[in-house]
């Protein structure tokens, strides 16, 4: 390692020597200038295009519309008055909760579970995590089979104790508890694993000098455990509640097109139907300009409120 | 460490020029097909077979196809050994996206139009449906065609070819007719004691036997409002009209046709009402109310004749085995009418032919494959495979060979006999009021049965976004 430092520098770049290489901004910029380039070209020029096209007339994909909207913030008003945007900024709320307290709330049970069990550490992590590497689209159409009105798995489980009727669990009163449910199941294992990670960083020697205190398991898990994770569930609700704002796939394969009357549109699969199916371009950008406002609105508030302790 | 600064450098040098790889590698493509094209389209017209056809290509390609031969349509087995046999004589593949054709189908096919990633070959409508696509320049007319391969769909009759309502210009070749109609369990209606019903049946008669079939247990119409409505949409609407009147688009909700259209989503409503869908209607899917039907738990499908492979393969063990067919349980289906009402007889039906094969401006710009779609279409349109297509249907063919009832199956059979009392055949509104102008009572239908949006608000909403498409 003396050899850079020491010896004469042997390579010439366009007369820059390489020793400079780490000092010069140039050569930072031009790391840099690849990924910037990707982001300007796939991720803001489309955005700023999105924000044009929610002002024009667009029909199709591909095109900037054939005129103006008139009046020009039409969408925008729309936005306000469609009843739809509110049943599916509604679900996306209903979405958030469900992580916060079904997602990481069940990882963080789970967990402290697993932590106080000596053998099959690995083997539940295994379980618990499996889910997730399913595609979502598989777990969608599984649900579909397990849901299903006539020969479901769970209506034929229901029949076995006695139930008369059929229950339909994708109907009206049912659909948003049907939609939610799996998609908590899904995720329940990522972070199951992040914070058994946790877990396993906390010094033993703190749960035995409580043990030898006098403290029970209950207590050691109110006391030391929950307080020294703080900062991993703060990361979990944090992941959760930006990731709760993309869930997409699962609920559309079990709920394409908000069925049924529309009551399970999340903000992303309305954005979709308004795009792709009903054709509606550019109140399908309106749409995922509201999304990047939620988004970012929703990410600051939970940083700070979850905020990570220094202290730990 | 003079190795580990030369690396940074080539590895920022490498991502740089991969970078500028990716855009430039279509590029290199894109001029080497445009070199490639010169020469190619020196070569001689005249074709004759579809081999013949295949062979002028440089070698074996690849097509991409998406047609609508997929689930339970009736001829997804007769496309799967159509395309072996023309993989088989020509050494050419086919790369195979079809789909059962529904809205998601449609909207998937226009916007892979839009994005520039539509197939080689497309089997699609040949209505309102393929009007951006049309407009776009984005498929090649059967004149242009033949002006370089004059036997191209020699064998069909030019009459019976739709041109497209976008520039009155012909593009789809088609291959089989179609007509919709409605299916019947008739175990379900022995339980409930309901008669076959034949060419008299009407409207009031269907609701009387509905409550009867309601009151026995069954669902009486199996349908998924929430997901397919389409063929109740169409009948609705033709039972307000007569077949001379029922292609008109109205100019809005209140004017003559539009109150037709209003009255015809009444009436859907009104059933909603009654009971007589299932009870899962607004969350169910297609497949789901099929079941349904098939499994004897709903008397009456309202669907088109590509479900007759659908009701068959579900009396069959093995779907894919007609050997295995179970003849008395399909003697429980039969096929007749749709209940009239007004001005419209009973036995005016819809039907036609209403899709056919394109070939894509892109596999026709591109060398390697035009002379394979060509002969791919040429194979899938000739006189030898068309008929195992259109069986009970019509075809657009000029010699149409005898229909051979003696390979039918009890249920095609019944359809034969349907459809030798037709007194018109009409084709269907929705495919002149093009995909996005339908979403307001298609995908709003669970609304307008439920009473959250009036059918008359529907209708002018989608009548407000056809004149935008007109604009």
């Amino acid at each position: 390692m003396t050899d850079g430092a020491d010896a004469p520098p042997v390579i010439i770049l366009k007369g820059v020597t390489m020793s400079n290489i780490y000092k010069s901004r140039k050569y930072v910029i031009l790391f840099l200038a690849p990924a910037f380039l990707f982001l300007i070209v796939y991720l803001y020029y489309p955005f700023f295009v999105n924000i044009y096209g929610s002002f024009r007339q667009i029909k199709n994909l591909g095109s900037y519309g054939t005129r103006w909207n008139d009046p020009l913030l039409e969408n925008y008003i729309k936005l306000f008055t469609d009843p739809v945007v509110f049943t599916s900024l509604k679900n996306t709320f209903f979405m958030i909760i469900a992580t916060i307290f079904g997602q990481v709330g069940i990882a963080l049970v789970l967990s402290l579970l697993v932590d106080n069990i000596e053998r099959g550490t690995q083997f539940f992590r295994t379980v618990y995590f499996f889910p997730i590497v399913i595609s979502a689209t598989a777990l969608g159409l599984l649900f579909n089979l397990i849901f299903l009105y006539d020969k479901g798995m769970l209506n034929q489980f229901l029949e076995l104790f006695g139930k008369a009727d059929l229950t339909d669990w994708k109907g009206e009163k049912l659909a948003i508890f049907t939609m939610v449910l799996p998609v908590v199941w899904q995720y329940v294992g990522f972070y199951f694993v992040i914070l058994e990670t946790g877990l396993n960083n906390i010094s033993q020697e703190l749960y035995e000098s409580a043990a030898i205190d006098g403290a029970t398991r209950l207590q050691r898990v109110f006391y030391i455990s929950i307080p020294l994770l703080r900062n991993v569930i703060c990361t979990c609700m944090t992941l959760g509640v930006t990731g709760a704002l993309k869930v997409f796939d699962l609920p559309w394969t079990m709920f394409p097109k908000g069925m049924p009357l529309k009551e399970t549109f999340l903000t992303g699969t309305y954005m979709y139907y308004q795009t792709m199916e009903a054709k509606n371009v550019d109140y399908g950008s309106t749409l995922a300009i509201l999304i990047v406002v939620l988004g970012v609105i929703i990410s600051k508030v939970t940083r700070s409120v979850f905020r990570e302790s220094e202290d730990i | 460490m003079k190795m580990k600064k030369l690396t940074a450098v080539l590895l920022t040098a490498m991502m740089t020029i991969s970078m500028a790889g990716c855009g430039s590698a279509s590029q290199g493509t894109s001029q080497e097909s445009t070199a490639d094209s010169a020469p190619k389209q020196e070569q001689p017209a005249e074709t004759a077979s579809a081999t013949e056809t295949a062979e002028q290509a440089s070698g074996p390609v690849e097509l991409t196809v998406t047609t609508t031969f997929a689930g339970e349509d009736s001829n997804a087995q007769n496309y799967k050994n159509a395309v072996a046999d023309w993989e088989a004589a020509t050494g050419n593949t086919v790369s195979d996206t079809s789909a059962t054709s529904d809205e998601t189908f449609k909207t998937r096919i226009i916007t892979d139009f839009e994005t520039g990633s539509e197939p080689d070959v497309l089997f699609f409508f040949n209505g309102a449906d393929a009007n951006d696509f049309v407009n776009a320049g984005k498929v090649v007319s059967i004149d242009e065609i033949r002006s370089e391969f004059p036997d191209y769909a020699s064998n069909m009759n030019d009459d019976l070819i739709a041109a497209s309502p976008a520039d009155g210009v012909k593009y789809a070749v088609p291959v089989n007719g179609y007509w919709e109609a409605m299916f019947v369990n008739t175990e379900v209606l022995d339980a409930a004691g309901v008669a076959m019903p034949g060419a008299d049946y009407t409207w009031d008669q269907f609701l009387e036997d509905c409550q009867k079939i309601k009151d026995a247990g069954y669902a009486p119409i199996a349908a998924a409002l929430g997901n397919i409505p389409h063929y109740w949409w169409e009948f609705a609407i033709f039972n307000q009209q007569t077949p001379d009147n029922h292609l008109d688009i109205p100019t809005s909700a209140d004017d003559a046709t539009g109150s037709q259209w209003v009255a015809g989503l009444e009436d859907i409503k009104d059933l909603y009402e009654r009971g007589y869908f299932p009870d899962n209607t607004l969350s169910a899917t297609d497949d789901e109310t099929f079941a349904m039907f098939t499994d004897g738990k709903a008397a009456f499908l309202l669907d088109g004749s590509w479900k007759v492979g659908g009701i068959v393969g579900s009396c069959q063990s093995d779907p894919d085995d007609p050997a295995t067919l179970d003849a008395d349980k399909l003697s429980h289906f039969d096929v007749t009418y749709f209940p009239g009402k007004g001005n419209r007889r009973t036995t005016d039906m819809i039907g036609g032919l209403s899709m056919g094969y394109y070939i894509t401006t892109k596999a026709w710009e591109d060398p390697d494959k035009k002379a394979a779609a060509v002969s791919f279409v040429s194979h899938m349109t000739s006189d030898e495979v068309v008929p195992l297509f259109a069986q009970h249907t019509a075809s657009a063919l000029k010699n149409a060979p005898v229909v051979d009832e003696s390979r039918f199956n009890a249920l095609q059979v019944k359809a034969m006999s349907m459809m030798s009392g037709v007194t018109s055949l009409t084709g269907a509104v929705q495919d002149l009021f093009n995909g996005d102008c339908r979403v307001s009572t298609f995908d709003g239908m669970p609304d307008i049965v439920v009473g959250n949006v009036s059918a008359a608000d529907a209708v002018q909403e989608g009548i407000d976004v056809y004149e935008d498409t007109l604009e």
